[in-house]
């Protein structure tokens, strides 16, 4: 309860959640306001904002609904980014409990592939995924977490190496549970907390990759993202600057409000920790 | 200023408008060529292999077709739609075994060698046959060149060739590289392939990777008074959208190419100082075309496909994805060509509800979601405009119950999975009409084809009707009869739909005002700019 | 220097063994792609069955995968990167060209978001939960957040179209035959848009960073002792909190190196830079390994060189930290 009340008290992490609760409703709304394709043709094309009160955002170079694809794009932006950033935490706490706890060989092998990843700039790496297994949401979320999970990792394993030596470890192996058993049963959620503190970057991080990969034509066309809205509207950002403005805004909000509400809770949380 | 077409079809009425009063400026502005000068033009991409006679595409001619000259290019109002180059005129046998070129005099090569009939053989034997893309096919019974004298070659052919085709592929097919460059060494690995040799209006002088090419004038070209130019610089500008900035900051003069995205021409062409020009591409025409795999049941349903072409709408196509920039299709000749297009074959009008009724008839009926069945579409990622039709398509298809799923693969990819692994249903690809069927447009229909091979049919259509019309127009020698089969070729292939053709459309170039003498031919941007010049 | 020596020694074959799995696993990779270099060459020039097989061959790729990784490698051992598919050139030669402009790229904007992302923390951190410092962090935070693409193409219109105050592309003028100083202030006027929109976009890692190292150090027990000593405040921002908070930044200098170079692929082929992003992301598009397999190998030796340097400083820096551990 303390804890809520700390991270309500700084205005950055309220203004962070509200964001973000907003963006989870318009991305829960998005099927009920807008039913059917958002990506179905529904006037002229190229209508600017506030013309047609139905097609109250105006339309793209085909026509479509810049609202209804807003919204829609909540929803994929969003699944995009928790998906991905899901994926990375999860790879990275496997990887990084295994090689802490484990140590030796496998320590030394799996840190050397964690920094084999890391070596490679990510967004290089996401890049040839894509283009290479095709862009669908699946393989652009893939291709986002085989970057990101390194830093996980590199968490997990510091963390876990402090408490692998920690009384009821020994006690655990006293009674005779399996090392695979103490690591994800009693190391892993110890050493959880740290790691989940990185996901709001993760997370803002994924949703600004998937804008690039589609800035770069590597976007799922059978879906709607803002990251695809911004790139289909950079052709004609002089002509009808709004089509890359507007979901531009809507992108720029959300990581920020991702990336405050995160520190809202690392920072209640870690003050809480100094206390105890 | 006949380079500002007003009238051209399909040009929306304010646009054209606009077009016409930003002309008005420049209308009184004395036109008088003048020498001298550096032309800075924008350049999307950097082809890696810069021998004409090797690779025969747009790409490389944007670049090489200054330096390296071909028998002979196309023109407005010459005869057959030519005028001479390096060949002063060219003549075919009656028996269509032999066709005889007259060659200029007095031409050298940049590194100051003459240039002679002997360069023309070797060209043709070693390179356009057996090398060229497009040559392979179009040369492919050539035995043998003979040179009575320095300025006279005798093609010779093992088969009789029809003369049009011959001539149809001058423009294209026929650059001619110097023999003594080449005759040393493996020819795909001359180092003149990175930095050409020819006897064009411009020598290659220098390749910045990922920064420019540059060419200078050749003091020694054939023509009177030309090139008028200093020097042209390619400036690579990758990004879609930094050619019409680059325009406007006055650091480019032209984009050729479409390099300024259509959505932005409504804009740029108010910009004072700046003029979009329509004319210069009729040589280059393309054709938006949804290529089918027949290996699909449902597709090998005539019905279905027809269902399938009266659902696209061609004018909003027209309309809103190329803004007035194109033309509706009736067939696998475009509207343009002066020489083999009829406009009587069968048409299929937007019609969504026939295209149900034919869907129902064919015993593809609504599923309870109201959908048919589903389909894969790749849409070719080369053009802005061939990914926005896919786009379309997909929302017209689901129009008439087909679900359709977009794969978006890059350039590779997509190749490998259409024309290699024939991993599609529904394709969307963008064929060049090269000035006669046989050089690349029989071949998007015809049966036989090895697996593969790119830009072909690999739909697995088989027609042996329109196979044996092929046959025959490769063999017909009398002009007026082979277009006559083309004829007979458009009609069959608008009735049997092995691909369904959407619209056909050409570039556009912006350029500064001062440019002048551009688009004064059908091939304009890829010819060799010998009169191009910079007033003021 | 006796610490620094078994951690360097440690490092370096620990390296080798990092640059062997970023090799594999790319090439891998690679051959897992539908399309190979003659699939890409063709999309502009077409052709038939006879010309593909032709080139299939002439180029090496009808031979077996496991042969020409064997080939690679062997290759590598004497240091030669190989001949390049779509540039018919040595990869070497390629890479060396493009170097110098990624580096030149990086480095200035690595220096811009750590100077100032660094200096504006200080500012920031200075006085913890200000209306400046509360300011300074979200809108830092607002630029990271922007897509880099979108920031250069505004920058763009803005700096090069509107205003003409810098060009629009490019890392030179073209064709011009500047040579020394005029040169060298050509290519830097060439440069501030890239670098300025690259660098923006990290202002906000470093800035943040900065001045959460400074809250904490302020709650730290030599600051509430600088602060009995009498110290000015300036003088306790500077000596004491700032320093101690400078650390972790320098460490972050090492790991954002890589990410630098991935964000250059985007911001290079928005201003026409020729540099190794660019040149990376026509690698993929024409499926040309061998080149790919350089770059990455390149840029990966460029990163552990970098994050060995700052190893080493911290090393020096901190008198904690035990050799081994440094980075983790």
């Amino acid at each position: 309860m303390n804890r809520l009340r700390r991270f309500f008290c700084t205005p950055e992490a309220v203004a962070g959640a509200a964001i973000l609760a907003s963006l989870i409703a318009m991305a829960l709304a998005a099927p009920l306001i807008f039913p059917g394709d958002p990506q179905a043709i529904a006037g002229p094309a190229l209508l600017p904002p506030f013309h047609d009160w139905s097609l109250p955002l105006g339309t793209d170079r085909l026509g479509r609904d810049v609202l209804a694809e807003l919204f829609h794009g909540a929803r994929t932006s969003l699944a995009v980014g928790l998906a991905a950033a899901a994926a990375a935490l999860l790879i990275g706490a496997i990887v990084g409990t295994l090689a802490g706890f484990a140590g030796g060989l496998i320590d030394e092998v799996l840190m050397r592939v964690t920094d084999a990843f890391q070596t490679v700039p990510s967004f290089l790496l996401a890049l040839a995924f894509v283009s290479i297994v095709g862009p669908s949401l699946g393989v652009v979320v893939a291709a986002i977490a085989l970057g990101a999970w390194t830093g996980p990792a590199r968490v997990a394993r510091a963390e876990v190496l402090s408490i692998r030596e920690r009384d009821y470890v020994a006690g655990a192996r006293v009674i005779g549970m399996y090392p695979l058993e103490i690591a994800f049963r009693e190391v892993l959620p110890n050493a959880l907390p740290p790691v989940l503190a990185l996901s709001s970057v993760i997370v803002a991080a994924a949703i600004l990759t998937e804008a690039a990969l589609s800035f770069l034509g590597l976007g799922d066309p059978n879906r709607v993202t803002w990251g695809g809205m911004i790139a289909e509207g950079r052709t004609v950002l002089r002509t009808a600057p709004f089509l890359s403005i507007v979901p531009g805004v809507a992108l720029v909000l959300t990581v920020l409000g991702v990336y405050l509400a995160g520190e809202g809770v690392v920072e209640s949380t870690a003050v809480r920790r100094s206390l105890s | 200023m006949s380079e500002l077409t007003i009238s051209r079809r399909g040009l929306l009425a304010g646009s054209a408008l606009l077009l016409a009063s930003t002309a008005l400026p420049t209308i009184g502005f004395a036109q008088t060529p003048k020498k001298g000068g550096r032309l800075i033009v924008a350049a999307d991409s950097e082809p890696r292999n810069l021998n004409p006679a090797i690779v025969a595409s747009n790409g490389v001619f944007f670049i090489s077709s200054k330096v390296v000259e071909t028998l002979a290019e196309a023109s407005f109002d010459g005869k057959d739609g030519l005028e001479p180059r390096l060949a002063l005129s060219w003549e075919g046998a009656a028996d269509g075994l032999s066709v005889t070129f007259k060659l200029r005099d007095g031409v050298k090569w940049h590194d100051g060698k003459p240039f002679t009939s002997a360069d023309v053989a070797f060209s043709a034997l070693q390179v356009w046959k057996p090398l060229q893309n497009l040559g392979r096919t179009v040369f492919n019974d050539l035995t043998a060149v003979d040179t009575p004298n320095e300025l006279t070659a005798i093609f010779k052919f093992a088969k009789p060739t029809p003369f049009q085709l011959i001539r149809n592929a001058l423009p294209a097919l026929s650059s001619v590289v110097p023999k003594h460059v080449y005759e040393v060494g493996k020819i795909e690995e001359n180092p003149a392939n990175n930095a050409p040799v020819g006897t064009g209006p411009f020598k290659f002088a220098e390749y910045k990777a990922g920064q420019y090419y540059r060419l200078t004038k050749n003091d020694a070209y054939w023509g009177k008074d030309e090139p008028y130019l200093d020097e042209i610089i390619y400036q690579v500008l990758p990004d879609r959208t930094s050619a019409a900035a680059a325009l406007e900051a006055e650091e480019i003069q032209l984009a050729a190419f479409s390099a300024v995205p259509l959505a932005d021409l409504e804009r740029i062409s108010k910009v004072p100082g700046l003029k979009v020009i329509t004319k210069g591409y009729e040589g280059l025409t393309y054709q938006l075309v949804v290529e089918i795999n027949h290996r699909r049941k449902e597709l090998a349903d005539l019905k279905v496909r027809q269902a399938i072409a009266h659902a696209i709408d061609k004018d909003f196509v027209v309309k809103t994805i190329f803004l007035g920039y194109a033309a509706t299709a009736t067939g696998p000749v475009p509207k343009n060509d002066p020489q083999f297009y009829t406009a009587d074959v069968p048409t299929y009008p937007f019609d969504v509800a026939k295209a149900n009724a034919l869907l129902d008839e064919a015993g593809y009926k609504r599923a309870d979601d109201g959908k048919r069945f589903a389909l894969k579409l790749l849409p070719a990622p080369y053009f802005n405009e061939t990914k926005q039709f896919g786009d379309y398509l997909r929302q017209a298809l689901a129009a008439i119950g087909i679900d359709a799923e977009i794969v978006n693969n890059d350039s590779a990819a997509h190749i490998k999975a259409v024309y290699t692994d024939h991993a599609f249903d529904l394709a969307v690809g963008p064929p060049v009409f090269r000035g006669d069927p046989a050089i690349s447009t029989t071949i998007l229909v015809q049966s036989g084809i090895p697996d593969g091979v790119p830009f072909s049919n690999q739909g697995g259509y088989r027609n042996a009707d329109l196979d044996a019309l092929i046959a025959k127009a490769s063999e017909t020698l009398d002009t007026a009869a082979r277009t006559e089969l083309y004829k007979e070729f458009q009609k069959k292939v608008a009735a049997d739909l092995p691909l369904i053709n959407v619209a056909e459309w050409s570039f556009i170039s912006v350029a500064r005002d001062t440019v002048g003498n551009i688009a004064d031919n059908p091939r304009w941007a890829v010819s060799n700019w010998a009169d191009t010049y910079l007033a003021g | 220097m006796t610490r620094a020596l078994p951690l360097l020694r440690r490092r370096l074959v620990g390296s080798i063994f990092v640059l062997l799995i970023v090799i594999i696993g790319s090439f891998l990779l690679l051959e897992a792609a539908p399309g190979d270099a003659v699939d890409a060459y063709i999309v502009s020039t077409g052709g038939d069955a006879g010309m593909i097989e032709l080139l299939r061959h002439r180029w090496g790729l009808d031979q077996s995968e496991l042969t020409r990784l064997a080939n690679y490698l062997w290759a590598l051992l004497h240091l030669d990167l190989g001949q390049s598919v779509t540039f018919s050139r040595p990869i070497r030669d390629i890479i060396l060209e493009r170097l110098p402009t990624t580096l030149i790229l990086m480095g200035s904007a690595t220096a811009l978001s750590f100077g100032l992302g660094s200096a504006l923390g200080i500012y920031a951190g200075a006085r913890p939960g200000s209306v400046r410092d509360r300011f300074l962090s979200i809108g830092s935070l607002a630029l990271y957040a922007v897509p880099g693409f979108w920031l250069g193409l505004v920058l763009i219109v803005v700096f090069a179209v509107d205003l003409r105050w810098l060009p629009i592309g490019g890392i030179e003028t073209i064709a011009s035959a500047k040579t020394g100083l005029p040169r060298a202030a050509d290519i830097a006027t060439h440069l501030v848009l890239p670098v300025s929109a690259l660098g923006f976009i990290y202002l906000a890692l470093y800035l943040r960073m900065m001045r959460a190292g400074m809250a904490e150090a302020w709650r730290q027990e030599f600051v509430l002792a600088a602060r009995a000593r009498g110290l000015t405040r300036r003088r306790i921002v500077f000596a004491h909190v700032a320093r101690n908070a400078l650390l972790p930044l320098v460490t972050m200098l090492g790991l954002q190196s890589a990410q630098m170079l991935g964000g250059s692929v985007v911001i290079e082929s928005v201003f026409a830079v020729p540099g190794l992003g660019r040149l990376a992301q026509e690698a993929v598009a024409g499926r040309d390994t061998p080149l790919l397999l350089g770059i990455i190998l390149v840029s990966a030796v460029l990163v552990i060189a970098i994050n060995l340097l700052v190893d080493l400083a911290y090393a020096f820096l901190d008198p904690r930290v035990g050799a081994g551990e440094a980075s983790a």
